[in-house]
């Protein structure tokens, strides 16, 4: 039962002679340590203030000038590089819906598709590890040689897919060089490269399962689909939170890969986010990219919030 | 040592902070002016002796500069020269904040067009004009390298952005190597296609070297010859008749490009014309040295675009004068950088340099050995037209200009095309 404090104060209030006369407990003064103690966390403070908290700060202050990145001239023109963003800029509004596009493709497939992977590869057979591993192995090799790779795969004349097409009969397409398929052929590319680590995070979820609770659903005439809906999923849900998080970030940032695969300047239907702000960098246009870069950042921190607020995916009972 | 208290430290620790903020709240660039950087005065003079540094992106060409150190350095005693190399992007994201402090590039190269414009404004260069190096240069090769009157920088390479054509396929198919129209150059093509070969191999897929054809589709079908100045400024449009003249002529190239040529990236397209499945490569002379290295053992030329559709054109061809080499005015060792720059612009120098790396030079009197270059070197006496797309000083526009080529040879009406990189233009105005 909890007491009122108004109450409980004056309950107290006749033992308050009492206990002024009783002995005086100390009380805790301000903790009081050996200065050396507060060197210890000075350089990496000073690292984090120069190499973070700098140029973030930095990073607000450029985007509200005209500064080329070169000039000693600039001048401050409040928030017009972000007005100019949305309202007069058709390569900056065609990236930003690339790039929401890229995201809600990779997503959606890449979970999926490692979902799939851990659910076919989860028993510790020796076919499972081997496939599990070759799965895996496009998660080790770097994004710019997965960008090189997969870009003489898409070469419509030398290229793996219409060679492979022609032994067929079929006429490939330009892929990378059609505007409406670009960005899909781009996105199988990102699916590819990083199911195998999603897949991974999937199989730890499936593992943890206990293998009773299946035997006790199949006693109960639990079919396959019943089985994944009552126990797998529960029990994999938290795991898809990491996975679309991950995911997410990931493809908001496929920077390396684009400009691999697509080349620098990447053509418009090409351009996300991440490659507009480098190309804006390299028009000289400073100010402009550093506003560029902070509704950038913003947009992920957004999404990702947005997300936990959404995916709060726990398994039952929790 | 005395103690101090939790606040104490946490003040402290804020007072840090507040010093890293307001350190960054300082001006963009950091300083009010171009460390060291102080304009176009002529090299300083003096002993030609310690360390140059000499920056540039040519990675292929570095054995061939440093043989030629070597020579530089038996003719001065204690001088040694040193390349800095980045790679091309790195150089034109960071050349100009390496090289302002003086500390690296006392001599230079620059690229023609955006760059060489923000080096200028930066006061980087120093005067060349009464150097001993710009005697040697020929006088019409110059242009790349001048800011009013001055010429701040010596534009080293000659190189010819029109398709390469294997003439031995050309011989078998009896076609023109120098038509002299529109309907002749179809024509031409025509013929090639009729031999079983591809006309055109263009890498579409690579917007730096696809939009190389854009410098001979452009030059006789503008109005002016700083057309994309103009364009960038608004005086000239995408939309007017000239331009959508060009993008049909782009139009009537799509029987003759290789099928997806769109999605061919630019070492795809150098092996189709390298195994001799066809017949031209639009990209330039640059490549001459990627194409023999392919195995292309055919003899080569160039091929003008000629656009015009009475043969009255005012150019025969398309140049681009690159490789722009400068003096740093902020060096502290001007007299031994500008020497550098002198022993490069010596006709037996610069046509070595041009000999190993298969370019030509805008050097005089160079005698050229390599056969591919003693072919095209007739080139260097046409009346060229400098490459126009080096004339766009925003990238943006520049890409969105030469994307309506790329989008209409995959198959966007001219209109359409030309309204689309309008609105881009219109909007970086």
């Amino acid at each position: 039962m909890s007491i009122h404090p108004g109450t409980a104060a004056k309950h107290k209030a006749p033992d308050s002679q009492a206990a002024a006369n009783a002995p005086k407990v100390r009380r805790r003064s301000p903790t009081r340590v050996n200065p050396a103690l507060y060197l210890f966390p000075l350089p990496a403070v000073a690292v984090i203030a120069f190499f973070l908290v700098m140029p973030t700060l930095q990073a607000f202050q450029y985007a509200i000038t005209d500064w080329n990145g070169f000039s000693a001239a600039f001048n401050y023109v409040g928030l017009d590089n972000f007005i100019r963003a949305f309202t007069n800029d058709s390569l900056f509004t065609n990236a930003l819906t690339n790039n929401l596009k890229f995201v809600l493709l990779v997503v959606i497939a890449q979970t999926f598709f490692s979902l799939i992977l851990a659910l076919l590869l989860t028993k510790n057979s020796r076919g499972s590890i081997l496939l599990r591993a070759l799965f895996f192995f496009p998660t080790i090799l770097s994004s710019v040689s997965v960008a090189f790779i997969w870009k003489f795969i898409y070469d419509p004349n030398f290229g793996l897919a219409n060679s492979v097409l022609r032994t067929v009969g079929v006429d490939g397409g330009a892929y990378l060089g059609n505007d409406a398929q670009a960005l899909y052929w781009v996105a199988v590319t990102q699916v590819w490269f990083h199911s195998g680590q999603m897949m991974v995070v999937y199989i730890a979820g499936l593992q943890a399962i206990p293998r009773e609770l299946y035997e006790a659903a199949e006693m109960d005439g639990a079919n396959k689909w019943q089985q994944f809906k009552s126990i797998t999923w529960p029990f994999v849900a938290p795991a898809t939170s990491i996975v679309v998080a991950y995911t997410t970030v990931q493809s908001f940032k496929a920077f390396d890969l684009i400009l691999g695969i697509a080349g620098n300047p990447p053509k418009s239907s090409l351009d996300i986010l991440s490659t507009r702000i480098y190309s804006t960098f390299a028009n000289s246009e400073f100010g402009y990219a550093a506003a560029q870069s902070i509704i950038f950042m913003a947009m992920i921190a957004l999404v990702t919030w947005l997300q936990r607020r959404l995916l709060r995916l726990t398994p039952k009972g929790e | 040592m005395s103690q101090i208290s939790r606040r104490q430290a946490v003040a402290l620790l804020g007072a840090l902070g507040f010093g890293a903020a307001a350190a960054a709240c300082a001006g963009p660039g950091g300083s009010p002016k171009p460390a060291g950087a102080s304009g176009p005065a002529a090299p300083s003079t003096g002993a030609v002796t310690g360390k140059v540094s000499f920056a540039h992106w040519r990675g292929e060409d570095k054995a061939v500069f440093d043989e030629l150190i070597k020579r530089f350095a038996a003719k001065h005693d204690g001088v040694e020269v040193a390349q800095d190399i980045s790679t091309s992007n790195d150089y034109n994201a960071q050349a100009l904040q390496k090289l302002r402090g003086g500390s690296i590039g006392d001599a230079f190269a620059t690229f023609r067009g955006a760059q060489f414009k923000n080096f200028t404004e930066a006061g980087i260069y120093t005067e060349l004009k009464d150097s001993q190096a710009v005697k040697n240069y020929q006088k019409g090769l110059l242009s790349a390298g001048q800011n009013g009157d001055s010429q701040l920088g010596l534009p080293y390479q000659v190189v010819f952005p029109m398709p390469m054509a294997n003439l031995d396929l050309f011989d078998k198919a009896g076609a023109e190597i120098a038509p002299k129209n529109w309907d002749a150059f179809l024509g031409m093509c025509e013929k090639l296609a009729s031999a079983g070969v591809i006309p055109i191999s263009w890498p579409g897929g690579d917007v730096g070297n696809g939009g190389q054809l854009f410098n001979c589709m452009i030059a006789n079908n503008a109005p002016v010859d700083d057309m994309c100045a103009q364009i960038e400024q608004g005086k000239l449009k995408c939309t007017d008749d000239w331009f959508i003249k060009m993008l049909n002529q782009y139009k009537d190239l799509r029987p003759f490009v290789q099928p997806n040529a769109t999605g061919t990236a630019v070492e795809p397209a150098q092996n189709l014309f390298s195994q001799g499945k066809a017949a031209m490569l639009a990209t330039g002379s640059y490549h001459l040295a990627a194409v023999r290295g392919l195995g292309a053992k055919f003899p080569i030329d160039l091929v003008f675009p000629n656009t015009t559709s009475d043969g009255n054109g005012k150019y025969e061809g398309a140049y681009n004068a690159t490789f722009i080499l400068g003096v740093n005015s902020a060096s502290k060792n001007q007299a031994a950088a500008a020497a550098w720059i002198d022993f490069l612009s010596e006709p037996e120098n610069a046509g070595y340099y041009a000999n190993q790396t298969a370019q030509h030079v805008s050097v005089d009197k160079v005698e050229y050995t390599n056969p591919d270059l003693k072919r095209l070197s007739p080139w260097l006496q046409k009346k060229t037209a400098l490459a126009a797309r080096f004339q766009f000083n925003n990238l943006d526009v520049r890409n969105a200009v030469e994307a309506s080529a790329t989008a209409v040879i995959s198959g966007t009406s001219p209109e359409q095309a030309a309204a689309a990189a309008q609105k881009i233009v219109d909007e970086r105005l």
